[in-house]
């Protein structure tokens, strides 16, 4: 067993900013995002397989709790990131916009396994051919089904996209004019 | 022992006001300052992404508010019950007597309301 | 064990011809499994005779399902009756013509039939007289076409990124 000293404990950077005794004093941007990287709560809309892998990665051994999604939550109200993991077919994809659209901002989507990210092997008449038909998607983690070292790095990635989100994103008109492109307001 | 000043009470009052304060600061500059972004859709009622149908305000049954006022009441008895207990000795046969009598009254009221059968739950 | 198996399929023959024989189009047993193909006329009455006669007593519905057949122009439907006591199943085949293939509805005799009944109205376009609530059940309620039919393509005809050379056109 590895004993443990302080040359294999990683230890994570700190952002830039004015150091002192006792104080350490960096910009806002930079302190809200390390914040709400490290505290992410996601929303699983857990479909097929693929939910079955996300049950994995949540569980100890891939703890995905480790990264701050400690809380999932199945409302979107409460939710930072929804996850859709698993074959939408065309007669979900309303359910899945309106999930989407009922979200607060800030809001990321990751987008898990085949049949989520462009249908899969499902080319039917029936499923969705990938749901950035219907909402915008930040990170795509391609698989059938993913392995749950592969969705622990696309949650990494998001942890990437959340830390450079500007605060005032929401109101920007690159947001809207990105969430027009899908119809939505 | 002395006198308990009001000055000593002080303290007390100060950690109120600060929790009270606290709170009461964060959540209104929270929803004046914090940047929103509203649209319809957003705004309606959730109900797992399907579009929601008509008001959730049914009427329910009188049986739970019955239960729920009848407890109030006893509760309140009760509170009347603690400094009572606290200064039992100091009281004495008087306060004794006052106390029967006070929760005698409340007594003939229970029997009525048993009586009346307001607490049947069918 | 045979024998006995033999005779119950006798006895279930008998009583479905000596009321009905000239309902019937054909009796097969393919795979060991006693299939009917009946006239379209009296399938409710055949229906409703099987639960009751002592015979048959063919009181569990398994599955109700469409089968589109292009060469004959028709569209079947498929009952699968069962005998628990017996351990009897039977499949009964009624053909429809595919312009306009409308049968009387089994919901009476058995409820379980309501949400079969739809899929085979949603998939092959089977309208059920009588039924309470004939709407499409697992596609998108605006779709016009009828998607088991052998005409309709399998693939999402909205691609427009998939490479004719890569799928062998």
């Amino acid at each position: 067993m590895q004993t443990v000293s302080l040359d294999n404990v990683i230890v994570s950077d700190k952002p830039e900013g004015l150091e002192g005794a006792g104080f350490f004093a960096t910009s806002l941007e930079k302190v809200v995002g390390l914040a709400r990287k490290n505290s992410i709560w996601p929303l699983p809309f857990a479909t097929s397989c693929c939910g079955i892998e996300f049950m994995a990665t949540m569980g100890a051994h891939y703890d995905l709790a480790r990264f701050g999604s400690e809380r999932l939550s199945f409302s979107p109200r409460q939710a930072d990131l929804l996850m859709v993991m698993g074959t939408i077919a065309k007669k979900m994809g309303p359910v899945l916009r309106q999930v989407y659209e009922q979200m607060a901002e800030p809001r990321w989507v990751l987008s898990v396994g085949a049949c989520a990210c462009s249908g899969g092997i499902f080319d039917t008449y029936s499923v969705l051919q990938g749901i950035d038909r219907i909402i915008p998607v930040d990170v795509y983690v391609p698989g059938c089904p993913p392995r749950p070292e592969q969705i622990i790095e696309g949650i990494m990635n998001i942890q990437r996209l959340v830390e450079s989100e500007s605060l005032r994103r929401r109101n920007s008109p690159a947001y809207k004019a990105m969430l027009n492109n899908y119809g939505i307001e | 022992m002395d006198q308990a000043h009001l000055n000593d009470y002080f303290p007390i009052v100060m950690m109120f006001i600060v929790a009270s304060g606290f709170v009461v600061v964060t959540m209104v500059a929270t929803h004046l300052l914090g940047p929103k972004r509203n649209t319809k859709t957003k705004l309606e009622a959730f109900e797992s992404g399907i579009a929601s149908k008509g008001n959730a305000r049914v009427p329910f049954n009188i049986k739970y508010f019955l239960v729920a006022i009848l407890f109030v009441l006893f509760d309140v008895e009760v509170i009347f019950m603690y400094p009572w207990a606290v200064l039992f000795k100091e009281l004495g046969m008087a306060g004794f007597v006052e106390m029967v009598l006070f929760i005698a009254f409340l007594l003939v009221g229970f029997l009525y309301i048993i009586k009346r059968g307001a607490l049947k739950w069918e | 064990m045979e024998s006995n198996k033999a005779e119950l399929i006798e006895k279930i023959i008998d009583a479905l011809k000596e009321k009905y024989e000239d309902q019937v189009l054909g009796i097969d047993s393919p795979y060991e499994f006693l299939t009917v193909s009946l006239k379209q006329e009296k399938i409710v009455e055949i229906i409703r005779y099987l639960y009751d006669h002592p015979d048959t007593r063919f009181r569990f519905l398994t599955t109700l399902c469409g089968i589109h057949y292009p060469d004959q122009n028709a569209i079947a439907v498929m009952y699968q009756l069962h005998n628990m006591v017996t351990n009897q199943r039977i499949r009964l085949k009624i053909f429809l013509p595919e312009d306009n293939p409308v049968t009387p509805t089994i919901t009476p005799i058995f409820s379980g039939a309501n949400w079969m009944e739809r899929e085979t109205y949603d998939f092959y376009g089977v309208v059920f007289q009588g039924h309470p609530n004939l709407k499409r059940i697992l596609n998108v309620e605006e779709m016009i076409m009828f998607p088991m039919r052998k005409e309709f393509p399998l693939e999402d005809q909205v691609r427009e990124d998939k490479s004719d050379k890569m799928f062998g056109r």
